[in-house]
């Protein structure tokens, strides 16, 4: 077991050592550089050289790679070129409400999502499976934010019943109730496209346990189906579903781009489309990492639950899981 | 009960006998496909609409006198029918049936280049890894982790902010962030097939390692991969759709369902019908063309239904273009 996290935590070292290489290559391949933008128009160039050479710029790549490395490792993610603010505190209040909005949408998923999906692997083509997979099929073809627009249509513009966009209104800031309001469309529009996914896969993965030959063995000793289903199968079937949710957990705070677009949430999703668009990229540079460093624990975290609630599996012989 | 034993034997050489008329030719792989992929009326539904939006799109200058981009602030917001528009004039005067024409062009060449891209570099890379293995393969797999631990969307977004937002950078970096699927896939098929006795006698008469992957491996994995590539189409018509709307997709004066649905969403209290002739498109689209995915998959293996594989598939499709 301890070798196993060592190894798998080298591993990840590695692999997050190679997503910085990859982002500040990319941003360093920038036309005209990615720090252009920083200087102040109109400067002349000898007064640009000296800016330049202010902010460590004209120093060799690699060592401006190794001091930005240095001050990340430091926890010191660097200042915005407008307005010089500290990165930090602009990303970790985004990351609060993304984390708001996601938790919220994803609870709701798997509350709805694996006893629909359980349910359904026991009465295959009914109604009720049928209906999951219609909604899987329109869930997973349909523009989230397109749904998001639709709904904002009908439910604030039309029926007036619900916020338009926001976390907060103008003069509720921080009250629960008006946040519970917000939180009604987007968390729908998130939900369905989960639930597409989650409805499925606890159905498979209950469908696939139900086939085994333990499950016969209990039905043929005279098992009662109830029990063969909540006591043989879930057990069991719970596993991939359980590694599956550790794989999702980064999403909780790695955000929701689009969706917090829509409905101009303050989440950490649409900090980063307002920074592209700003080409703020020092920014977007330490939000990919951030969220590039959760989602690698995130793998880790599936790796390790996978083992640890099922026996069979033996640690480190298990090869290629797709994550 | 002898009677009926008696019927049916009396039956059953008739069925026989009809069966044993000689063929003219037995059907390949591709006609037993594609007769079963006949039989599915979703999948046969999913070509003619399919069909539909190409006809549509290839043929826009002669299916409407409008030209997409042409502003005329005399005809705003006109209602649908009047002067011959047919859906009426967006904001700015632009004939809304033109310019969803127009943007099918858009939708479904991003759609197929991607495919073709990413169904390249993805075979390139999963022959070499799964023929060859050892030092090669480990290199190349620790770059598909890399990648699947960076957010994909954020990563579309980080790069199109950096080069800017041009059309062939957005397939481009399309195609970088999708081979992953199509490289695993061959990969794993390749593991498989490189072990069987044709590949052993194929080499026993001198064929060379292009020849085996070429003629051989790749042309067994060929199915597999064309289901992948046929979804395929559908989550990068939905990512172009997504990037557009955040404004990092196609700029105007060129067209795209993603961008006027941003304009849509600015002037929904005006004419809130905008808003959902492009999201139907693309929603028809992307069904159209998982339709034709699912009955490819299903006329190959119709016992495999719903395999994991593709439900992974689409929670991976979910995470990149619709969060």
């Amino acid at each position: 077991m301890t070798e196993f996290i060592i190894r798998r935590t080298l591993q990840s070292v590695l692999v997050l050592f190679l997503i910085t290489l990859v982002t500040f290559g990319l941003i360093h391949a920038a036309p005209g550089g990615p720090f252009q933008i920083m200087l102040a128009p109109g400067l002349s160039p000898e007064a640009m050289e000296i800016q330049a050479h202010n902010m460590g710029l004209d120093k060799p790549l690699p060592m401006q790679y190794l001091s930005w490395l240095g001050n990340l490792l430091q926890g010191d993610l660097g200042y915005t070129f407008k307005n010089h603010v500290p990165i930090g505190e602009i990303i970790w209040p985004t990351v609060k409400n993304t984390f708001i909005l996601m938790s919220v949408a994803w609870l709701l998923t798997l509350v709805i999502a694996i006893p629909w999906g359980i349910y359904n692997s026991t009465k295959e083509y009914s109604l009720s499976d049928q209906t999951a997979s219609f909604i899987s099929y329109i869930g997973f073809a349909m523009p989230t934010f397109w749904f998001g627009i639709i709904l904002q249509q009908i439910f604030s513009i039309k029926l007036d019943l619900l916020p338009l966009a926001d976390m907060y209104s103008m003069d509720k800031e921080g009250q629960f109730g008006d946040l519970m309001l917000h939180l009604v469309l987007p968390v729908t529009v998130l939900t369905l496209g989960f639930l597409a996914a989650y409805v499925k896969y606890s159905r498979s993965s209950m469908m696939e346990v139900l086939n085994q030959d333990y499950i016969r063995t209990a039905r043929a000793k005279g098992v009662q189906e109830g029990k063969v289903i909540y006591k043989h199968a879930l057990r069991n079937a719970l596993i991939p579903i359980i590694t599956i949710i550790a794989l999702d957990l980064p999403l909780l705070v790695a955000g929701a781009a689009i969706t917090e677009s829509v409905f101009n949430w303050p989440g950490m999703g649409r900090l980063f489309v307002q920074m592209a668009v700003a080409r703020e990229y020092s920014v977007l540079m330490a939000i990919t990492l951030l969220t590039a460093v959760i989602v690698i624990f995130g793998n880790l975290l599936a790796d390790l639950l996978y083992a640890v609630v099922d026996p069979r599996v033996q640690l480190g012989k298990r090869g290629g899981r797709s994550a | 009960m002898s009677e009926a034993n008696l019927q049916t034997s009396t039956v059953i050489p008739q069925v026989e006998v009809q069966a044993s008329k000689p063929l003219k030719r037995p059907p390949g792989p591709w006609r037993t496909a594609w007769s079963k992929f006949r039989r599915n009326p979703y999948a046969v539904t999913g070509l003619v609409v399919l069909l539909i939006f190409i006809i549509g799109g290839a043929a826009a200058p002669w299916l409407t006198k409008y030209d997409p981009a042409k502003i005329d602030m005399m005809f705003v917001n006109v209602k649908a029918g009047t002067d011959g528009h047919l859906l009426g004039t967006d904001e700015l005067g632009r004939d809304i049936f033109a310019r969803l024409l127009y943007s099918a062009r858009i939708s479904l060449t991003v759609g197929f280049s991607v495919a073709a891209g990413s169904v390249i570099i993805g075979a390139i890379i999963g022959s070499i890894s799964g023929f060859f293995g050892g030092f090669i393969d480990t290199c190349f797999m620790r770059l598909v982790d890399v990648m699947n631990s960076i957010p994909l969307l954020f990563l579309n977004i980080l790069v199109l902010a950096i080069f800017g937002t041009e059309f062939r950078y957005m397939i481009i970096v399309l195609i970088l962030t999708s081979w992953m699927s199509v490289a695993r896939l061959v990969r794993g098929m390749f593991l498989q097939l490189r072990e069987m006795q044709y590949v052993e006698a194929a080499r026993a008469i001198g064929v060379s390692n292009l020849g085996i992957i070429f003629k051989h491996l790749l042309r067994n994995a060929s199915f597999p991969i064309i289901v992948n590539a046929t979804l395929m189409v559908g989550s990068a018509i939905l990512s172009e759709s997504a990037l557009s709307y955040l404004g990092l997709g196609i700029q105007a004066p060129k067209t795209s369902w993603g961008l006027m649905l941003s304009n849509a969403q600015e002037f929904m209290l005006v004419d809130p019908l905008q808003a959902v002739y492009p999201g139907v498109c693309i929603l028809l689209v992307v069904l159209a063309v998982n339709f034709i995915g699912d009955g490819i998959q299903d006329s190959l293996n119709p016992r495999q239904k719903m395999s994991e594989r593709r439900i992974d598939r689409w929670r991976k499709s979910f995470l990149k273009s619709k969060i």
